[in-house]
């Protein structure tokens, strides 16, 4: 971090209809909030300079975030909580800002730190026998492999490596809920839904839709998770 | 009457579909109004991320919003995943803002860029559960109002609108709105309705005006009724600075084309190109004053967050002040890392001045249009463009950092020959050669010079009007001299797909009895037909067939100036016997000089529609 620069780590969530954006979407909009909220950000050096802006791991077209992070370098300090109003003010609602924090220059960036993610999974009961979903989802996870066809190549997971947390299920107000945590490595990290829809067609489900939400991401530093803030 | 809010039907849809940020709204600036008395939408008849790059559209929604009890939103054509998904389980054309069925609205307005688009018109229609056709639309469907640039040969799509509204839309929409609230509010029947309409000035009612043809098919006539006038003159705004530019417009989450923030600097284009449409109909020149430009870019870029301004025209560098704007801007800017762009510059050292003073570091790219390879034919297109300067204004280029540069140049123009066409290759050659020499050597790597062949659409209210295009085994053979002549190495070339050229042709040129052609073709399937992937020619042919159309006697074969034009009732305020002089001229080479630089050239636009060029300053010869 250049000297005069204050690292400010922003909490957003993606919500609402602001779900179907996918990653390239949201942080150019997220960087047009900053502008429009005049914040005083830094600008990269070199032949073709751009605002100083790093976003955590990216999160796939339908899926919505809970707890989302981005870090902007700006060149004057104002309290967080001020740059916090001025963004709210000028982000559209469903990518609204939640918190902000100024981190040190030597944390380590968002992309790279953060090793799990929770997500929750929910699926209509009117669409989805609850019963017959959780042991087709059982019989996979025993399985320990989950394998992905994804744009003509087939990917293969380790789901004792990939799950840092088996899938629970739940049913609640007509909803059946799968809350499930995965890790991120650096070759990119299972999608949920992919584990989600091997079961649906294992239990012989069709047409269900499936709302994925990523409810909490945590950086690991030695046994122990944290919150990015 | 009430809205139907059909988001809980879309929803579901959009876990199946590509770029669904297409059909979400929710962008910044996107206006909102729920209890409006009276409700129009506005359609672009392409996809989102098409559609969202027009200005125009952009300025009538902020006009209409801000108008009182009026209210505005937008609705595109699905892409073609979405509205079979929409038709599978019933759900009509919404708009974006509240999610309404487009039938719903009072008005539907829906722009006219290009003649590729005409399927989507009918997709459109459909789509929103609206009659195709004018005369089966009843006292419950909306308006259906057409404008924009196609507007000027309406007859092609006559019969699926209306009302269309020639020119431009500040003040004539508003018109038009005022007249068609009236009419609904004391109960008017549709006809009574429409004939109002035609009583607004620049309005065309397409039901009031019945062509006439000889016994071998020849158009005779075009006859007005119920009171319409005779000829539709366009509607021309006097004062640009009566009309402030949309600063706070809708900000797209989508990578949309031009997604950058816009701001137009100057209206209108004298420069004369004989076979320019845009030259013609946009007249006469009018610029806004460098202050309003400075306040209205930096209030666009503070309400949108945009990375990127463009200043926008037909010509930005013949604005009289332009090196102040941007040197103003440039101050303005600096340490933002926002960018300003112009488009397309004029052939001259000056042009490449300014896009130094604009880039700031970044050089992209610059395009230039020299249109035809050979003096004799510059001169015959009144293209005031020399060799000797362009091969200068890409010496000064290269030497300027750029890398890359982009010439236009057009086939099938009048009076051309193998030599003109060959001329481009010769021509080109010698660029490549300019800016070798001016590039260090261990930068010669990445020159790039890319050329971009399109065939002459011959456009109404053009002097070349009555010009055919050249047929499509001509334009195949003349892109095979073209070839020849190309040097080898280092040149990207590409054409525009002759048979493109050959439908936008014969749209261009045709009349009324096209409309059951277009109809045809979207029964059987053609839409998107801009998406070189979803164009088939093969369609087309097999529409024109069914109607019993020869295209080729449409896109192939002259008028005579004694002809009646199918759009010979619609007026841009440029009169016939200019448009005569200038075709003429093009046979004698003789140039016709801009009179926004000069004195009047004689076009009649500011007689005829009571306006005149409005500058910043002196525009001096560079």
């Amino acid at each position: 971090m250049a000297i005069g620069e204050f690292r400010l780590r922003i909490g957003y969530s993606k919500c609402g209809r602001a779900r179907f954006l996918s990653h390239l979407e949201v942080m150019r909009a997220l960087e047009r909030s900053a502008r429009r909220a005049q914040l005083a950000y830094a600008v990269t050096k070199g032949f073709s300079p751009h605002m100083k802006v790093a976003f955590g791991p990216a999160l796939p077209v339908g899926t919505a975030g809970d707890r989302e992070y981005f870090d902007i370098w700006l060149t004057a300090y104002s309290p967080a909580s001020d740059v916090m109003s001025d963004l709210i003010a000028a982000t559209p609602a469903d990518l609204a800002p939640t918190a902000a924090q100024y981190v040190g220059g030597k944390e380590p960036s968002l992309s790279a730190a953060i090793a799990v993610a929770e997500y929750r999974v929910e699926m209509d009961q009117s669409e989805v026998d609850e019963e017959q979903f959780r042991t087709a989802l059982d019989a996979v996870v025993a399985s320990g492999e989950l394998t992905v066809e994804q744009k003509k190549k087939t990917k293969v997971y380790d789901l004792t490596k990939s799950l840092s947390k088996e899938p629970s299920v739940k049913v609640d107000e007509g909803k059946v809920i799968v809350e499930m945590a995965v890790r991120m490595g650096p070759d990119g990290a299972m999608r949920p839904d992919a584990l989600i829809r091997t079961a649906l067609q294992r239990a012989h489900i069709a047409g269900a839709t499936v709302l994925v939400t990523r409810t909490d991401v945590f950086i690991e530093e030695g046994d122990v998770l944290r919150r990015p803030l | 009457m009430t809205h139907k809010d059909l988001w809980p039907s879309i929803e579901p849809l959009l876990a199946g579909v590509e770029r669904p940020a297409r059909y979400i709204d929710r962008e910044w600036g996107a206006a909102h109004s729920v209890d409006a008395d009276y409700r129009a939408v506005l359609i672009y008849p392409d996809t989102y991320e098409i559609g969202m790059a027009n200005q125009g559209l952009a300025i009538l929604y902020e006009r209409l919003n801000s108008t009182k009890d009026v209210a505005a939103e937008r609705a595109y054509v699905p892409w073609e995943d979405m509205s079979s998904a929409m038709r599978s389980v019933g759900v009509p054309l919404f708009s974006l803002e509240s999610c309404a069925p487009v039938s719903s609205f009072d008005l539907v307005g829906i722009t006219l860029p290009y003649e590729l688009t005409y399927s989507n018109v009918l997709e459109v229609l459909d789509l929103a559960d609206i009659p195709l056709r004018a005369c089966d639309r009843g006292d419950g469907d909306p308006l259906v109002l057409g404008g924009g640039p196609c507007a000027y040969n309406p007859e092609p799509v006559a019969p699926f609108f209306d009302a269309i509204l020639i020119g431009e839309g500040e003040e004539g929409l508003i018109d038009v709105v005022a007249a068609h609230r009236k009419a609904r509010d004391a109960g008017s029947s549709r006809s009574e309705m429409l004939r109002a309409l035609a009583q607004v000035h620049g309005v065309y009612v397409p039901s009031l005006y019945t062509p006439v043809y000889s016994d071998d098919g020849a158009l005779v006539s075009v006859e007005s009724s119920g009171g319409a006038p005779d000829k539709v003159s366009k509607r021309v705004v006097q004062d640009l600075s009566a009309h402030p530019v949309p600063t706070c417009p809708v900000v797209p989450f989508m990578d949309v084309v031009h997604d950058r923030a816009t701001v137009e600097i100057l209206r209108g284009c004298t420069r004369g190109c004989r076979f320019c449409q845009a030259g013609m109909v946009y007249r006469p020149v009018r610029e806004r004053p460098a202050d309003m430009i400075i306040h209205d870019v930096m209030e666009n870029l503070a309400c949108t967050g945009y990375e990127e301004v463009s200043l926008t025209s037909l010509s930005t560098t013949d604005h009289s002040q332009i090196e102040e704007i941007l040197r103003r801007l440039r101050r303005r800017l600096e340490g933002s890392a926002i960018s300003v762009s112009l488009p397309s510059l004029r052939v001259d050292r000056f042009g490449v001045s300014m896009a130094r003073l604009a880039s700031s570091g970044k050089k992209s790219g610059l395009t230039f249009a020299p249109e035809a390879g050979t003096q004799r034919l510059r001169d015959a297109i009144n293209k005031n463009v020399n060799e000797e300067e362009l091969l200068a204004t890409v010496e000064q280029a290269f030497q300027s950092g750029w890398r890359r540069v982009k010439l236009y140049f057009m086939i099938g123009l009048p009076t051309e020959t193998d030599e003109d066409v060959r001329g481009i290759g010769e021509m080109v050659t010698r660029v490549f050669a300019v800016a070798r020499a001016a590039v260090p050597p261990d930068q010669r790597g990445a020159i790039r010079v890319g050329i971009s062949v399109s065939t002459l659409v011959p456009k109404a209210h053009t002097p070349y009007q009555w010009e055919p295009q050249i047929s499509l085994e001509e334009v195949r053979r003349r892109q095979s001299v073209l070839r020849e002549s190309m040097p080898r190495k280092g040149v990207d070339l590409s054409w525009h797909d002759s048979d493109v050229s050959f439908l936008e042709a014969t749209m261009a040129r045709g009349g009324r009895q096209l409309s059951d052609v277009i109809e045809n073709a979207w029964r059987s399937g053609a839409r998107f037909d801009a998406w070189t992937e979803n164009y088939d020619l093969a369609v087309w042919r097999r529409a024109f067939d069914e109607a019993g159309i020869v295209p080729e006697s449409i896109a192939n074969q002259p008028f005579s100036f004694d002809d009646v034009l199918p759009w010979g009732h619609i007026s841009c305020g440029a009169s016939e016997t200019y448009l005569i002089r200038e075709r003429q001229r093009t046979d004698t080479g003789q140039l016709t000089e801009d009179c926004s630089f000069g004195g009047c050239t004689g076009c009649d636009v500011c007689d005829d529609l009571g306006v005149d060029v409005k500058l910043g300053g002196t525009r001096g010869h560079r």
